[in-house]
């Protein structure tokens, strides 16, 4: 029973057509990954008009493969010329690029792809057994438990982006209002919508996604025109050794384990995978003063955490219909787009297009191998493309990816003005992320809140009865509150006060 | 910028929101199941505007270079963008892609004519033809479409 839909899922992967696809795909992820100022979301949420006409099996497929494939590709450029092509690769950095100072490079390259293979597998196993798992638990879910866990899953906005905790919840307060224009769901009141027929269906999550991902971009790269890059020369990318392995085999296990639990943590994702698991790796090193001065361990940690995040991500979003990461996020939007409502219900009554996502992240992680060994030379050159050529190009694709979804102007000119909004935003310390899912989330958590009512007859507090709601709440107290209490609790230590 | 301007700003719009949002449609009671339509929006607001006040008391000021000129050349880009793009989409794109690649320090001619011309031609035949997209007519696509 619980096999037929994970064959028929492969079985639905298996054509050459698709497969091809998949591949330029990864291509494409790896490109995007290492051109400046473009990651593995601002890919996504500007190659999500391109899937809009396709069938939602490849659609998503392409979204996902994307988004592993840039996660990996950030590396290449953090070892060769000292830039992660993501933020998620930051940490790379600090081992892989002295690493190539000392003409290492091909190892630290073949080191890095091995653990963003192994820590990409391992995590979509461990997806593929527990997404089920989870959407069977929240099977039973009433709108109480719901609206509990998506006020969690919104908390849980507080710690990422670049912004501190409270601007990241403005941010993501701004986009669950942005949810509420258009017509009311359980009213049919129009709001926000100042005489605009087209915003009655409220504000698009496409355009919105390339105006803060894409455009506020090209804003902030205007800011960096002068930088200087420089690539390393590498002979030839090498396959790490035995003693690498032994080296390092615990570390990317245990930095796999914890880039899939960081991952399956609603909005966490690569990039904070990756700085736990670095430290980690550095904490339980036999030689942690190497760290920071080309330690290979140091890469399998960062590498192994931040591709298995990428399937962790996709445990809330497609069991939960809580997007895991900002890409993921963008991956929520292109299955709404293709009218498909992630959530328990799809392992039951969509479970061959769940099992065939699940697939065809693993296969992009088995394509890694080859991309990464054969290609990496080749996509570090890719970063040298110049930026006054790049982003011209690129704002061309986000205008007309804006536009096409509805084929709608209005929406050119919203994308227009959230890239404006999100460049100010970034400018004064507000990350983009959490207003983008605010925006995806907000619907949700405005239907939850009303049908809660609606069940509880109005009283409101009686969802503090219920147990599950209960500790979503007591989660979310936790999520947003958490760091301050142990702020204020490590502050009084006097051991650590005095600095001994 | 002072440490005041962008919360008291945003708490300005919050205000202003809310005072729009007391001008939805009501439905009456006997009818209403839930909410009002404006209860959630104002909910919302009245957290952002509270969050803007604690931003005010405790977050320290983000100290932040000028905007550059790169950067306000792109904004007024975009402004022209969004008039040329009245008349035609494409010519919009086309005429800010070529202005934003040399206003950024492109001179080569083939650099130009690739941002200015061949991206957005190409653009333009993949969504027209593949994805079937329809764009607004204008003057240019008007020489496409007939």
């Amino acid at each position: 029973m619980l096999m037929e839909p994970l064959f028929a899922g492969l079985y639905a992967l298996m054509d050459p057509q698709l497969l091809v696809l998949l591949f330029a795909a990864t291509l494409g992820g790896v490109i995007i990954g290492a051109l400046p100022g473009l990651n593995a979301t601002t890919g996504a949420a500007l190659l999500l008009p391109f899937t809009i006409t396709m069938d939602p099996i490849p659609a998503i497929a392409i979204l996902t493969t994307i988004y592993c494939a840039a996660t990996f590709a950030g590396a290449i450029t953090a070892i060769l010329i000292n830039t992660p092509g993501t933020s998620a690769s930051a940490t790379t950095c600090l081992d892989g690029f002295p690493m190539a100072q000392r003409g290492e490079a091909g190892r630290a390259l073949g080191m890095a792809t091995v653990s963003s293979t192994i820590g990409g597998i391992i995590s979509i196993v461990c997806l593929m057994m527990a997404a089920p798992l989870l959407a069977r638990m929240a099977y039973n879910f009433a709108p109480p438990e719901y609206f509990a866990l998506t006020v969690f899953g919104i908390s849980m906005l507080a710690t990422i982006g670049d912004g501190t905790p409270m601007k990241n919840i403005i941010a993501g307060s701004l986009g669950i209002l942005l949810a509420t224009v258009g017509k009311d769901l359980l009213t049919t009141v129009e709001r926000f919508t100042f005489g605009f027929n087209e915003l009655s269906e409220g504000i698009g999550f496409v355009p919105v996604m390339i105006g803060v991902f894409g455009i506020s971009e090209l804003l902030v790269q205007a800011e960096r025109l002068q930088a200087e890059r420089k690539l390393i020369q590498m002979k030839a990318i090498k396959l790490p050794s035995r003693e690498d392995y032994r080296k390092v085999w615990k570390t990317i296990l245990r930095s796999s384990g914890i880039g899939t639990f960081i991952g399956i943590l609603p909005a966490e994702g690569a990039t904070v995978a990756s700085m736990i698991g670095y430290n980690e790796a550095r904490r339980w090193s036999k030689t942690p003063e190497e760290f920071g001065k080309g330690a290979i361990e140091g890469i399998a940690g960062s590498e192994a955490a931040n591709n298995s995040a990428t399937g962790g991500a996709m445990v809330p979003t497609l069991a939960l219909g809580i997007p895991g990461s900002p890409t993921a996020a963008v991956i929520l939007a292109g299955l709404m787009v293709h009218g498909l409502q992630p959530g328990p219900t799809m392992f039951t009554e969509q479970a061959e297009f769940a099992y065939a996502i699940f697939w065809a992240m693993l296969l992009v992680n088995v394509m890694f191998i080859f991309v990464g060994l054969f290609g990496a030379k080749i996509f570090a050159r890719v970063t040298f493309v110049p930026v006054q050529i790049l982003w011209p190009i690129v704002f061309t694709f986000s205008i007309v990816g804006a536009y096409a979804l509805d084929q709608s102007m209005l929406d050119v000119y919203i994308a227009l003005v959230s890239g404006v909004i999100g460049y100010f935003m970034r400018r004064f310390g507000y990350s983009v992320v959490p207003l983008a899912i605010g925006l995806i989330l907000g619907g949700m958590l405005e239907k939850r809140l009303g049908q809660s009512l609606i069940m509880l007859d109005d009283q409101w507090w009686l969802m503090f009865t219920r147990p599950l709601s209960l500790l979503f709440f007591l989660l979310t107290i936790l999520a947003l509150f958490g760091p301050y209490f142990w702020r204020l609790f490590t502050q009084r230590d006097p051991l650590r006060s005095t600095g001994e | 910028m002072t440490r005041y301007t962008v919360p008291c700003g945003t708490i300005a719009f919050c205000l202003l929101a809310y005072w729009l949002s007391t001008q939805f449609d009501r439905v009456p009671p006997i009818l209403l199941r839930g909410m009002q339509p404006e209860d959630f929006p104002q909910m919302v607001l009245l957290i952002i505007a509270a969050l803007s006040v604690l931003v005010i008391i405790f977050e320290k000021p983000v100290e932040n270079e000028p905007v550059g000129v790169n950067v306000w050349t792109s904004l007024g880009l975009f402004a022209v963008f969004a008039l040329l793009s009245q008349i035609d989409l494409f010519l919009g794109l086309g005429i800010f892609a070529g202005a934003l690649a040399w206003a950024w320090g492109e001179r080569r001619f083939w650099g130009l004519g690739l941002v200015a011309i061949v991206s957005p031609a190409m653009i333009f035949l993949l969504f027209d033809m593949v994805f079937r997209i329809r764009f607004p007519r204008g003057f240019l696509t008007n020489l496409w479409y007939g």
